[in-house]
């Protein structure tokens, strides 16, 4: 079989960790493929450029919130100098800039497989609402707020805890006025408007990661529960289940909004009612689970793209445990000299 | 499908369940119990079950016992 470079970000595997080096596992893991992969990294100390059986070269990336022009142009340059077919971004904030620049992209052959920024725009906490009656899932009761008067009258209809939450990003609890207001100041300073009120669901909390074809159809979804998050809340120990509520919301988000590309909804389940807390429109950091339980979700989206057949009904056992572990790497400095002087391992 | 239906038990009284991805673990007299319920045996089969499993002799009090253990059960939504 052909060649395939795929590139990917997000390969920062640390205590937060980015969802790359999960999706390069996968994709090393499929034997039908021939893939190498091209990391693409902010810093040089993301581990990812160091683990050489999965990453085979890294390249320094300029941040997505410069300029667009010299982000697509070391696209550009990896592509003739090093070559890359494929690109799957794992980060949100580099998100918009690739579903911008997809065609630009295509044309230059480098393929992605993403949502159009309508179906993108669809992960804002503000319309949350909108998609979970559509798709047929609960929300938690949520207000969204344009102005600090609306904020203060909202709070005091719903009451202490609540959830203070920017559109796309931040998201705390409060227990007071005090700190709700505090809480309120910061997103808007940093993000603006809107903000979103929103009454505490406590649950168990349950993920789902899938990928919609971009025509209705799923390439494959697993669900879990965590069973153990770090201080950060990241997944440290998970278990697979088969919660038909959520499986079915997903099944609904994909055909309404015709879905393109990698996902994750995260849920809170309380009693037999499940709650939508939040969409991340890419692969999660825990997305190599799906692939050891059976179900290889970036090898499939790579085989999609590329016309190659896959199994289009792939199926998973409930019961399949996920431990996150630590490892260290003991490696020379060649790697890290290349990556801080060229730019590149 | 009652949670009890779907929950997976394990002869060494581990149960899991696969919608919500809870587990737990029962003692003998408890697998016994809920292996019973499975089978959708009724209470006065339980307690002969377990009278005759356990070899106890008080079987008003299993049977009380019994009544309570299922209510428990009841706030853990299993049936």
């Amino acid at each position: 079989m052909k060649e395939i470079i795929i590139g990917l970000s997000g390969i920062n595997a640390i205590d937060n960790p980015g969802p790359g080096v999960g999706v390069a596992r996968s994709l090393k893991e499929d034997k039908s493929l021939n893939v190498k992969i091209v990391g693409l990294a902010y810093d040089a100390m993301e581990p990812g450029i160091y683990l050489d059986w999965l990453i085979d070269k890294s390249f320094i990336l300029p941040y997505p919130s410069g300029k667009n022009e010299a982000f697509i142009e070391r696209l550009l340059y990896i592509k003739e100098s090093y070559g890359l077919d494929f690109i799957i971004p794992n980060l949100d904030a580099e998100l918009p800039l690739y579903i911008k620049y997809a065609d630009v992209l295509e044309k230059n052959g480098i393929k992605t497989f993403l949502p159009d920024i309508t179906q993108f725009r669809l992960r804002g906490k503000d319309k949350l609402k909108e998609v979970a009656e559509k798709i047929k899932i609960n929300l938690p009761e949520t207000l969204v707020v344009t102005s600090y008067e609306e904020f203060l009258r909202g709070i005091e209809t719903f009451g202490f805890p609540l959830m203070v939450k920017g559109s796309f990003y931040k998201a705390y609890k409060a227990y007071t006025a005090q700190e709700a207001i505090y809480h309120f100041n910061h997103i808007v300073a940093e993000w603006g408007y809107p903000i979103i009120i929103q009454k505490v669901v406590a649950g168990e909390e349950m993920n789902v990661v899938a990928v919609g074809d971009g025509e209705g159809n799923s390439l494959g979804s697993v669900c879990i529960k965590k069973m153990w998050v770090t201080s950060l809340g990241k997944i440290w120990t998970g278990v697979t289940i088969k919660n038909e509520k959520m499986l079915t919301a997903v099944e609904n988000f994909i055909r309404e909004y015709k879905w393109k590309g990698p996902f994750e909804l995260e849920c809170i389940m309380v009693g037999n009612e499940v709650y939508l807390i939040e969409i991340n429109p890419r692969f999660p950091a825990w997305s190599h689970f799906a692939t050891g339980v059976g179900i290889n979700l970036a090898a499939n989206i790579i085989k999609k793209s590329y016309d190659l057949e896959f199994d289009e009904k792939p199926d998973y056992e409930a019961g399949k445990l996920f431990v996150r572990y630590t490892y260290e790497l003991i490696t020379d400095m060649k790697t890290f000299q290349n990556i801080v002087t060229k730019g590149e391992s | 499908m009652s949670r009890l239906g779907i929950l997976a038990i394990n002869d060494e009284g581990f149960a899991f369940d696969p919608q919500s991805g809870e587990s737990f673990t029962l003692n003998k007299t408890a697998l016994c119990i809920l292996k019973g319920l499975k089978d959708n045996k009724d209470i006065k089969e339980i307690t002969a079950m377990i009278t005759e499993n356990f070899d106890i002799s008080y079987e008003e009090e299993v049977e009380k016992d019994l009544s309570d253990f299922i209510e428990h059960l009841r706030i853990y939504q299993l049936i």
